[in-house]
């Protein structure tokens, strides 16, 4: 796939600088560009294994709330998670997380070739009939990947949920702040490696980054990019 | 050799003989060993002066040898107040005593203590308050010749931070109890951290003489950590100090620069017993420490703490000392013992056996001293409690060692909930009503003999792990032997008619004082302790609380029982505001269009947590920018990030009915496509919000709010819909959506290049009309609105897409003279066309019909939020009003916000916004005022900068374009 950059596309991720001072090479995803390898990054993939951190806001995702919302979601062939604060991986490695009874947010496959965000919204639309309402989560949320063996004790520096991985199993949201922010936290292992999304305010991207690189300095953790988690895979 | 007085190698568990460290004390370079603390390295050089006091500048040295005193504080370059026995030395480090004038040893202010009988507790306040404002004069003085260390603002303290830790159990203490404890609930399968504030595990066993067979304490020792080494489910944390017990086992666990916020299930409190001083003249002198002092030196540094000792004990552990003592070949001049009699114990036995003078039935009277360190002591003869003879015998030594009780290390007990109780018949403190999930174990409980220690341990590590479900064997029962009988003697208090006689090292408090606090009048220890501040210094008590309690008792003819002692507190040690503040987290947030104004040279202010442009220029032209941007605007075409504006979606069947409860407008015949203002009321009818409802839907409406305003918008919509159960659902979509209002004659002009789906023209697309199209190919949503008072257009489109709309913009409008305004500009726009900015032009007090609102309630309709109260508001006077001014006098200094509007000198109200217009060509603004000063062609007087009367003349607002043309064009 060719290189692109950031400003050519009308989505942009709210950290593209960062990333692209970061050495970013970018990728055209649908309508954004997504850092895929960094320049000088090294053995990323080995780095994603031991503590690595990437961004992925230019990914497809959607939400949905209100009480009719499951389903909903049912008759458009989503398997939702039996409970809230769950996530299920659906058939085409797209993610649905249970937030609340009535609330779902729908995130992108790696490999990005689940359409099932896409879909929805093309499928949904406002009804008297039926509470079940859209969520912008594609720019509500900024989207982060933090992977590696030492992902939870990373995440223990900024963020006081128990996030160890024989207490928060494959699959657990936990919705708690993240150094001082708002945030949706879903353990999504990719193969062996232990890894986290992070779901956070778009508006508080810029700050967020820096913190979590903050954090992950004492574990010699850095920046990667969507091909070496989809390595992982 | 590391010092005359260090013992050869191997002595010294912590000290490593072939490492030798250099480091300065006074500017004097001294040798110590890898593993030395600052106070034993000194020790090793018979260098015992290391601080003065706080307030009559006594010479000080070891007391604890534990952190548990004030007497060891000094001072480093970069830190005032350094525990010298608990830090260690380093290559180079920098050292020096504190609180004193001219040189340590020779301490021009050491006179002070001469005259203490005149400087008793609150002397200052008693003598110095009057004539009035005399104090001021004296505080400084009194200020720098009391004291501690002395803090450099300048220093950088470097990189602190936080981390969170999770635990089944943990057990703070890592002594003989607390190991056994947490190697039982480990092998229960229990996951377990055990933090100690020493370098190495082992507590008391490191140190002190459980019985004669001294290698046993360390084969025990060698055992438990073999165990703990083997567990899988125990992390330790040495060096590490749990200061603080929080709700819900929440533990504040330090250790170097980091504060670990820790979370247990069980926690098992094995954190032992601090050793008390005894009270007789001079026993603060450099060369009198307790007795675990002399022991910690001698086994965890190789430290030979003197050379001619006598021992003043009240317990068979003085005996104990005296062993270690001779051990490394002091010369142990006598013991004095406190009792009348001794049993025969083997540490008793021992001690007869080697040869050592013990003198029952005696105590120390004074210590003697040059003005450095002890010379001797004069021992005498026990009248009774609390009185000797006032001479005796003068017995030569360089070294005094006290050991006369104990106190339990209460303080996280206490934190928790626990109470502290005295028995008078054994003269001990023991804890009591310990709370659920916690336990004690070993002497913190009560339990002294090594083998009950263990006992107790374990069967704390076994209760811990039982409460979590975790069944391991059966349940330990508890020790019989507690061996706590005889260890504190019951009043080891003799006062000394010269004083000197030190309860309170930390404050320099003496026994007088705290009896006099009593016949002051304060006659409980609470009481007591905020008078006098006993317990107050940097031990918190740790020395002087049980002391305090006997001698408040004694005065005030109450038991110790009935006294009591002062309440404990977080944090347990002194600690460092960088551990509280941590690695500091200032969330920011960004729109997606703020680099770019970054990279157009906007100076940005914080908004509540948004950063937002003020104004596009330097630094010191906010002026000529906001003049610049704004008649750019009123002539051509702006733009302005609005991205910060609340956004909320009110959608659902019932989304009007809702809209009309919760606003004070109407709004179920809000037509589709329309926009309607919205005000927003408390329940006492206070203007609390504002903004735009958008209906795109008949069951949607997008409704913007303030910035600061949103989330409480949100909650109280919520809050209010949890009673109404209408069927609708609120969305917070803030920053999911981003906007820029672009605004101008020009306007739709530049719009039109980029938006081509909707009909911009003025009757297809009307001033408050809202539709839904593309901009620059993203899709957005279009507002008609007038905030600034000219033809504008307010366009969001999603987050992601706000830069790329940004730049769309300023492209397409480059022929029309486009230019970015900031947000001080919009605020002197929108002040030009007289709209009010909730929180800047209210106040927790306004009204509706105050502030120029009242045409925006709706008064048909049955019920809003507020809505009575509004009725009843209106019935009576109004108390103020906001109104328009202008400042003729173009000289004059234009006023501020919170400027005092007056009358005859009287506040009357405040002004409340107010700027230059250029496009008024004079000072514009709005003030509350009295109703009868608000009327337009009166003349009110503003205090402006510097106190100058400003003549403000009321005008109708708005101030420009009365007739609404320029926007709705």
């Amino acid at each position: 796939m060719a290189t692109t950059q950031p400003a050519q596309h009308p989505r942009r991720s709210m950290i593209y600088r960062i990333l692209r001072e970061a050495g970013a090479e970018f990728e055209a995803l649908a309508d954004a560009a997504v850092a895929m390898r960094y320049a000088d990054g090294g053995d990323e993939v080995a780095l994603a294994r031991r503590l690595g951190l990437a961004d992925l806001s230019p990914l497809a995702r959607t939400g949905f709330k209100g009480r009719d919302t499951p389903d909903w979601l049912v008759t458009q062939q989503v398997a939702i998670p039996d409970e809230p604060g769950q996530a299920r991986r659906q058939s085409d490695d797209a993610l649905v997380l249970r937030l609340s009874a009535d609330e779902h947010v729908i995130v992108s496959d790696l490999r990005t070739r689940s359409e099932l965000p896409a879909t929805l919204d093309a499928e949904w639309q406002l009804s008297a009939e039926r509470m079940c309402y859209h969520m912008p989560r594609a720019d509500s949320y900024c989207w982060f990947a933090i992977s590696g063996e030492c992902a939870t004790e990373m995440l223990a520096k900024v963020c006081g949920v128990d996030l160890r991985l024989d207490k928060f199993d494959d699959g657990r949201i936990a919705q708690t702040s993240l150094a001082r922010i708002n945030a949706v936290i879903v353990r999504n292992d990719l193969g062996t490696t232990p890894a986290f999304y992070v779901l956070a305010d778009s508006a508080s991207a810029d700050y967020l980054w820096p913190c979590l690189i903050d954090a992950m300095k004492e574990f010699e953790g850095g920046i990667v990019g969507l091909a070496a988690l989809r390595a992982l895979v | 050799m590391s010092g005359v007085n260090r013992l050869p190698a191997p002595a010294g568990l912590l000290v490593d003989h072939d490492q030798p460290i250099s480091f300065e004390f006074e500017g004097k370079r001294y040798k110590g060993l890898a593993g030395d603390c600052i106070a034993s390295a000194l020790a090793a050089n018979d260098q015992w002066l290391i601080s003065r006091s706080f307030k009559y500048h006594r010479p000080r040295g070891v007391l604890t040898m534990a952190g548990q005193d004030a007497n060891v504080l000094v001072q480093l370059p970069t830190d005032p107040n350094v525990l010298a026995d608990r830090y260690p030395i380093t290559e180079g480090l920098r050292v020096h005593g504190q609180h004193y004038t001219g040189s340590l040893e020779k301490d021009r202010d050491a006179w002070i203590g001469t005259f203490a009988k005149f400087l008793p507790i609150g002397f200052y306040y008693k003598a110095f308050y009057k004539p009035k404002g005399a104090w001021q004069k004296w505080a400084p003085l009194i200020r720098r010749k009391a004291g501690l260390g002395v803090v450099d603002p300048t220093v950088d303290p470097g990189y602190y931070d936080k981390q969170y830790k999770f635990y089944d159990v943990v057990v703070i203490g890592g002594g003989p109890a607390g190991m056994q404890a947490a190697v039982t609930a480990a092998q229960a399968g229990a996951e377990v951290l055990l933090v100690d504030e020493n370098p190495v595990l082992g507590g008391s066993l490191t140190y002190a003489r459980f019985d004669i067979d001294e290698p046993n304490s360390e084969v025990t020792r060698q055992r438990l950590l073999a165990a703990i080494k083997a567990s899988e489910h125990i992390e330790v944390m040495t060096d590490a100090t749990c200061n603080g017990w929080f709700t819900d086992n929440w533990l504040a666990v330090i250790r170097g620069k980091r504060l670990y916020k820790v979370r247990a299930r069980e926690v098992v409190l094995a954190a032992g017993v601090m050793e008390q001083p005894a009270t007789f003249g001079n026993n603060d002198l450099p060369g009198v420490v307790l007795g675990s002092a002399a022991q910690r030196l001698i086994r965890l540094y190789g430290i030979r703490p003197g050379r001619r000792a006598v021992i003043l004990t009240g317990n068979d552990d003085g005996y104990g000392v005296a062993l270690d003592l001779a051990a490394v070949g002091i010369d142990v001049a006598a013991i004095v013992d406190m009792r009348s009699q001794s049993r025969s114990t083997p540490l008793v036995d021992a001690v007869r056996e080697g040869g050592i003078k013990v003198i029952l039935g005696h105590t120390v009277y004074e210590a003697i001293g040059t003005d450095r360190h002890i010379k001797a002591v004069m021992v005498s003869r026990i009248i009774r409690r609390g009185q000797c003879e006032d001479t005796g015998d003068v017995i030569d030594c360089d070294l005094l060692c006290v050991s006369v009780g104990y106190i339990p290390t209460y303080q996280l007990a206490l934190h928790a909930g626990a109470k502290l109780h005295y028995d008078d018949e054994s003269a001990m403190f023991s804890i009591s009503d310990v709370p659920q999930h916690m336990r004690l174990a070993g002497s913190v409980n009560g339990i002294y003999d090594l083998d009950a220690v263990l006992a107790d341990g374990r069967r704390a590590g076994w209760l811990a792990a039982n409460a979590l479900g975790l069944k391991w064997e059966r349940e330990p029962l508890a020790p019989e032997n507690t061996g706590a009988s005889g260890r504190n003697f019951a009043w080891p208090i003799f006062p000394h008619p010269n004083g000197k006689d030190f309860v309170d090292y930390d404050e320099d408090l003496q026994v007088a004082d705290i009896i006099n606090a009593t016949r002051d009048g304060y006659e409980d220890v609470q009481l007591v302790k905020r008078y006098s501040t006993v317990g107050m210094g940097p031990s918190q008590g740790r020395n002087s609380a049980l002391t305090t309690a006997r001698l408040v008792a004694d005065a005030m003819g109450r038991t110790v029982a009935e006294t009591g002692v002062t309440t404990a507190r977080p944090p347990f040690a002194p600690e460092r505001i960088a551990h509280c503040a941590g690695r500091s987290f200032y969330p920011e947030r960004h729109s997606s269009m703020h680099h770019r104004h970054l990279e157009a040279g906007a100076q940005m202010l914080l908004a509540g947590v948004w950063l937002r442009p003020a104004y596009y220029g330097g630094k010191g032209e906010r002026d000529r920018c906001m003049s610049e941007e704004s008649l750019n605007v009123r002539n051509n075409v702006g733009l302005v990030d609005v991205s910060t504006l609340g956004g909320i979606e009110v959608r659902g069947p019932d989304a009007g009915e809702f809209m009309n409860r919760i606003y004070t407008f109407a709004y179920v015949k809000q037509q589709v496509g329309r926009g309607r203002y919205v005000v927003m009321t408390n329940e006492q009818g206070v203007v609390i919000d504002d903004g735009v409802a958008c209906r795109f839907h008949e069951h949607l409406y997008y409704v913007t709010a303030t910035t600061g305003g949103v989330d409480r918008v949100y909650q109280n919509m919520l809050r209010w819909n949890a009673q109404w159960r209408l069927n609708i659902d609120v969305g917070h979509v803030t920053n999911a959506w981003c906007g820029v209002n672009i605004a101008g004659p020009r306007s739709r002009d530049v719009l039109a290049k980029l938006c081509t789906d909707v009909d911009l023209s003025a009757q297809g697309f009307p001033y408050m009309g809202v539709r839904e199209g593309r901009v620059a190919g993203i899709p957005a949503r279009l507002l008609r609105v007038g905030f600034v008072g000219e033809l504008g257009y307010e366009v969001h489109v999603p987050q992601h897409g706000g830069e790329a709309l940004w730049d769309a913009m300023m492209e397409a409008g480059y022929a029309e003279g486009i230019k970015p305004f900031g947000i001080e500009t919009q605020r002197l726009l929108r002040l030009e066309k007289g709209h009010i900015i909730i929180g800047q032009d209210t106040d927790a007090m306004s009204h509706p019909g105050e502030v120029h609102l009242a045409w925006a309630i709706a008064r048909k309709k049955p019920f809003f939020v507020g809505g009575r109260s509004i009725q009843e508001i209106e019935r009576r006077p109004f108390s103020r009003k906001l109104a328009g001014f202008v400042v003729n006098d173009l000289a004059a200094p234009i006023p501020q916000e919170s400027h005092l509007v007056l009358r005859d000198n009287a506040m009357t109200g405040r002004v409340t916004s107010c700027y230059y217009s250029p496009t008024i060509g004079k000072p514009i603004g709005l003030a509350f005022m009295a109703p009868d000063q608000a009327v337009p062609g009166q003349t009110v007087s503003i205090r402006s900068t510097g106190g100058v009367l400003v003549r403000a003349e009321i005008v109708e607002l708005p101030f420009y374009d009365p007739e609404n043309k320029r926007q709705e064009m």
